[in-house]
């Protein structure tokens, strides 16, 4: 629903600080305000997060928690990177996520393609699969999975946290859903002039799917980043330890330093937000253009 | 979000110290600490026999947790001096305590076998681990405390895991707040003295709380122990109604009255929760937990503190935990891997790693001979008189195949009375009712 | 350079010459595999090869082993290597398992309020960014941050802002006087916590897939209304929602999934709630796999009637959905 009305513009004003534009309507200065402040309400357990990361043990388990830490320190932060190997972890991390969504793209808007534009048998069904295993939770394939793995080697490696989990069947949704909608008659015009399948996915299908590979992109990345479960379970050796699984190990310490739980969680998450703030255009755009309908 | 799909994070379920063996002689009569000196010489020289040089250029991996940093760095100087004496390598895979249990059956069915562990409870994995007495000679359990081998033993009495360090719990007390309130530090007290003690140092220093306690029914069991019963035994529940309830209620009074913290049991549901943050943070002058705190306070704490013997009620001492080291049948080298765990178990090592990482010892030998604990000396040998005092049957309570189901039991209906939705009766008979399902679901 | 001309070139570059005679079996266009290649690549086999890579990973890391956790629930097993035959000992055992029928009363409601609520609070925040022009890009930005961060720490946020006695949450309503609250120590008030906190982490993305159903609404419709003389909410109520429907559709199956599916952050921040009052059913799922004592073919067998329950659940949400359609 669009409303002209800030756009219009109105009379010059003596007073106006913008020229030509008509002061907003009430409704506008409702709406904005409403916006602002439930953005804030958003934001703020992030930014107290961040703040109290900052905090010391003892001012943690204070009674009557202070808004600000009482002395803006970093010493949780370089305490908990001295107990752990943060530059592994983290480059761990960066690889398994930039490979598992590499991998992801590819062979998600593959199978999307086939699965959107080509009328084959069992075509419904496979799809539906694809759904259905949305809903099955890890912990019930769990054990299972990893007898897989393990008999295929794929234990204590990058390899296992990579491969297992990149046939996402969101993403494989989400990118049939955008390929839908693209028109059949330009991959049919782009047949009749010769051209092989291959060649019609690669350079009419993907590039038109910018946007929804733009998305499933920035959900491989959250996923894979945050992946918990099953890099505990797979990634036995410190040497391919990920992030949040030393995030877990610090928190499941039978005695655990809150403060340093926080710094840590906040480290976990910096990097996806900071990631997300870089691409926010692309991200935003690009869902509202997946036009899931 | 359903973007989130399968591969999801979960986070880490309770931390009991619950070690879980079978019982079968019950030959511990009579032998609770006293050490059988010759058997233990007899032993050493046969462990000697292995020729460790034998194994040159192999590898192991050895699964393992741990309490804090100090113990950490204590395994891996006596790794390092099993490589030296063996030329072979060890790989030290550190996992969180939470995770423990679900990774090495992770990769036990998968195939993927490891070495050694470091357990608190090797009974899931009885069928896998290598008996050790048949590798080293039927005397070799004896060189350690009797009451911790029951709680080893398979339905066969094999060895199966070796005992490598014992925990005992018990209280501790914010020493500078004790002399803030002019209250003396105890030597010996009953609970009521406890109470009390705790009371009158919280007014004096403002606290929150006058007492904390884990959210764990190991923990809990040493009160119940301390009230007079324990949860289990050979032939079964062996928990007593009435001193049950008093123990029960001795607790979910002092919630009530805001002496302890409800909150800290209700809030974090079925997760384990420790109430060691909040006696760093001097919330608590006293804290029921277990010597394994002893390396982390030393390290962390920003006030004086000590270790103090456990209050009594009908009876007095603590109530034990403790860990295991196994070898897995599996594995790629048992051998390797069985002389691994009975290195790390020599009196020298196990010297080492108790000096180093504040841990009780298990060795009769070192039992007796004592150690010297680099480290807040005083404590640990408050902790070590509490194993002397500690009564037999929480060894046999300890060592049941259905004591974590109890351990559960007693913490969630503990919950149910403290929520107000349930009274102590009705929480007992239900705990008892648990623990026989517990046990009839382990047969 | 908009979609469509992008559109336009790409298909302009293909009607170029290619010096190939147009009218030949497989070998036309300039194509960049050998013949025989070329064959299998062509519109026949085509499909099959696209899926092949996902479908293979999917059958192997996801379907075989669900297929296995199938067949474990019709066994027990107390380490995951030794299975004892019980049929459906391990179905009966769960039905008449009164934790788990809390368990699922819990899990109802909670994804029932979670559902409706998230929806509703996502129409009228996507509603609302529409048509807001100024800061548009920040706030949507604002909304969307809860949604990159780790459930877990999500959890551990929410539940420590939430502890009655050290939490911000109360501090702040001790300072404007309300007094503070049992959060997690009341059963109705942790439930309301943690679908809080599930909204909180998931409005901005639903928010996000209806603006974009938004926008593909014709503007004429609106122009027309306002000439008929409708106000603003009888245009949203009238034109607006009843096109949206199919995108709000989307937004009610996949909070439904989202909500059934709820353990990690739900686990961290109430351990299952005060007394189990917000143990859902993953909880009950996880807890029975992993924590002593260990059963899982029981494990297997929630899982098994979990799958079942969504499943249902989200086919229910699209026939229902598909019959308004209609109507």
């Amino acid at each position: 629903m669009n409303t002209r009305a800030m756009s219009v513009p109105g009379p010059r004003n003596w007073t106006s600080m913008t020229p030509g534009r008509r002061p907003p309507s009430v409704s506008a200065v409702v709406r904005g305000t409403v916006l602002v402040t439930a953005a804030l309400v958003m934001v703020a357990p992030i930014a107290w997060a961040v703040l109290s990361s900052m905090k010391s043990r003892n001012e943690l388990a204070e009674r009557t928690p202070s808004l600000l830490p009482d002395q803006l320190s970093l010493s949780n932060y370089t305490e908990a990177l001295d107990r752990f190997d943060f530059v592994r972890y983290f480059t761990n991390s960066v690889i398994v996520t930039v490979a598992a969504t590499v991998l992801t793209l590819t062979i998600n808007s593959m199978a999307a393609f086939a699965l959107a534009k080509y009328n084959f048998r069992g075509r419904n069904a496979l799809f539906l699969l694809t759904l259905a295993t949305i809903m099955i939770p890890l912990q019930v394939i769990l054990l299972p999975v990893y007898r897989v793995v393990s008999d295929l080697g794929m234990t204590n490696s990058l390899l296992g946290l990579i491969i297992p989990p990149a046939a996402t069947p969101t993403g494989v949704f989400l990118l049939r859903q955008y390929m839908l909608s693209l028109p059949d008659e330009l991959l049919e015009a782009a047949r009749i002039d010769g051209a092989g399948e291959l060649r019609i996915f690669l350079r009419i299908v993907l590039p038109l799917c910018r946007p929804a590979l733009a998305v499933v992109a920035i959900f491989s990345v959250i996923w894979r980043w945050n992946d918990f479960l099953w890099p505990r379970i797979v990634a036995q050796k410190e040497s391919v330890h990920t992030l949040p699984v030393a995030l877990a190990r610090m928190n499941s310490e039978l005695v655990v330093p809150f403060n340093l739980v926080l710094a840590m969680s906040v480290m976990s998450i910096l990097p996806v937000i900071i990631l997300f703030l870089l691409m926010q255009r692309q991200i935003i755009s690009g869902i509202a253009q997946t036009g899931l309908k | 979000m359903v973007g989130r799909h399968r591969l999801r994070a979960a986070f880490a379920a309770t931390a009991t110290l619950t070690s879980v063996a079978a019982l079968s002689q019950m030959s511990v009569a009579g032998a609770t600490t006293e050490p059988p000196d010759a058997a233990a010489e007899d032993t050493a020289a046969a462990s000697e026999a292995v020729d460790l040089s034998a194994f040159e250029g192999e590898s192991l991996t050895y699964v393992y947790f741990t309490d804090g940093a100090p113990d950490e760095e204590a395994t891996r100087a006596a790794i390092a001096a099993f490589e030296e004496a063996s030329g072979a390598t060890v790989e030290l895979q550190i996992v969180p305590f939470a995770d423990l249990e679900t990774t090495l059956q992770a990769q036990l069915s998968g195939g993927d076998v490891p070495d050694v562990a470091r357990v608190s409870n090797w009974r899931p994995f009885a069928g896998d681990v290598i008996d050790m007495n048949e590798m080293f000679g039927a005397a070799y359990s004896d060189q350690f405390l009797p009451g911790q081998v029951a709680t080893a033993l398979g339905d066969n009495g094999e060895f199966l895991a070796v005992p490598s360090d014992i925990t005992m719990n018990g209280p501790f007390i914010n020493v500078d707040a004790f002399n803030e309130a002019g209250v003396e530090i105890p030597t010996e007290w009953t609970w009521d003295d406890m109470i009390a003690a705790a009371t009158e140092v919280q007014e004096a220093n403002d606290m929150e709380f006058a007492l904390a306690i884990d959210k764990s029914g190991h923990r809990v069991s040493t009160v119940l122990s301390q009230f007079g019963t324990t949860l289990l035994g050979p032939d079964g529940v062996t928990l007593d109604p009435a001193m049950a309830e008093t123990a029960i209620t001795t607790l979910t009074d002092l919630m009530a009255e805001d002496t302890m913290s409800a909150d800290f049991w209700l809030e974090s549901g079925s997760r384990y929760a420790g109430a060691n943050e909040m006696f760093l943070a001097g919330a608590v002058p006293v804290y029921i937990s277990g010597n394994w705190q002893v390396a982390q306070f030393a390290e962390t704490a920003e006030f004086e503190w000590a270790a103090v013997p456990n209050p009594c009620a009908e009876r007095c001492g603590g109530f034990p935990g403790g860990k295991y080291m196994v070898a897995f049948q599996g594995s790629d080298n048992p051998e390797l891997a069985a002389a691994f765990v009975e290195f790390m178990n020599r009196t020298e090592i196990q010297q080492q790693l108790a000096e180093g990482a504040s841990w009780l010892p298990t060795r009769n030998d070192l039992i007796e001979s004592g150690i010297t604990y680099p480290n807040r000396p005083d404590d640990m040998s408050v902790f070590l008189a509490d194993i002397a005092a500690t009564p037999e049957d929480t060894y046999l309570s300890l060592a049941s195949p259905a004591f974590s189901a109890a351990a559960t039991a007693v913490i969630e209906e503990i919950a149910l009375v403290v929520a107000g939705e349930e009274d102590v009766p009705t929480a007992v008979e239900n705990i008892i009712a648990r623990s026989e399902q517990g046990l009839e679901d382990a047969a | 350079m908009t979609e469509a001309e992008g559109f336009g070139a790409e298909v302009g570059r293909l009607r170029r010459p290619t010096g190939v005679r147009p009218d030949r079996g497989f070998q036309r266009g300039e194509g960049f595999l050998p013949p025989f290649a070329r064959k299998l690549t062509s519109r026949q086999f085509a499909p099959y090869l696209f899926l092949v890579p996902n479908m293979l990973v999917f059958g192997v890391f996801t379907i075989w082993p669900a297929i296995n956790g199938f067949r474990i629930s019709l066994y027990d097993s107390d380490n995951g290597r030794q299975f004892e035959y019980v049929g459906t000992e391990n179905y009966r055992r769960i039905l008449s398992d009164d934790r788990f029928t809390d368990v699922v009363r819990n899990t109802l409601i909670f994804v029932v309020l979670y559902v409706i609520i998230v929806t509703i609070l996502s129409t009228i925040l996507a509603l609302m960014l529409d048509a807001q022009r100024r800061g548009s890009g920040a706030l949507r930005a604002a909304f969307f941050l809860p949604v990159v961060i780790s459930p877990v720490v999500v959890g551990v946020i929410w539940g420590w802002m939430f502890t009655r006695r050290t939490g911000i949450v109360n501090a702040l309503l001790d300072d404007v006087g309300v007094g503070p609250q049992r959060w997690l120590l009341d059963k109705k008030l942790a439930m309301g916590v943690i679908i809080a906190a599930a909204i909180w982490t998931h409005v901005g993305f639903y928010a996000m897939i209806l603006l974009a159903g938004l926008k593909s609404i014709p503007q004429h419709l609106y122009e027309a209304g306002r000439i008929d003389g409708a106000g603003t909410l009888q245009r949203i109520r009238l034109i607006t929602l009843p096109l949206l429907r199919p995108t709000t559709m989307v937004v009610i199956v996949l909070s439904t999934i989202a909500g059934f599916q709820a353990f990690d952050y739900v686990y961290t921040l109430t351990g299952g709630g005060p007394v189990g009052g917000t143990t859902l059913i993953v909880q009950y799922i996880f807890e029975r796999a992993f924590q002593s004592p260990i059963q899982y073919g029981l494990a297997s067998a929630a899982g098994v009637l979990f799958f079942a329950v969504v499943f249902a659940a989200t086919l229910l949400n699209y026939v229902l959905g598909r019959r308004k359609e209609a109507m």
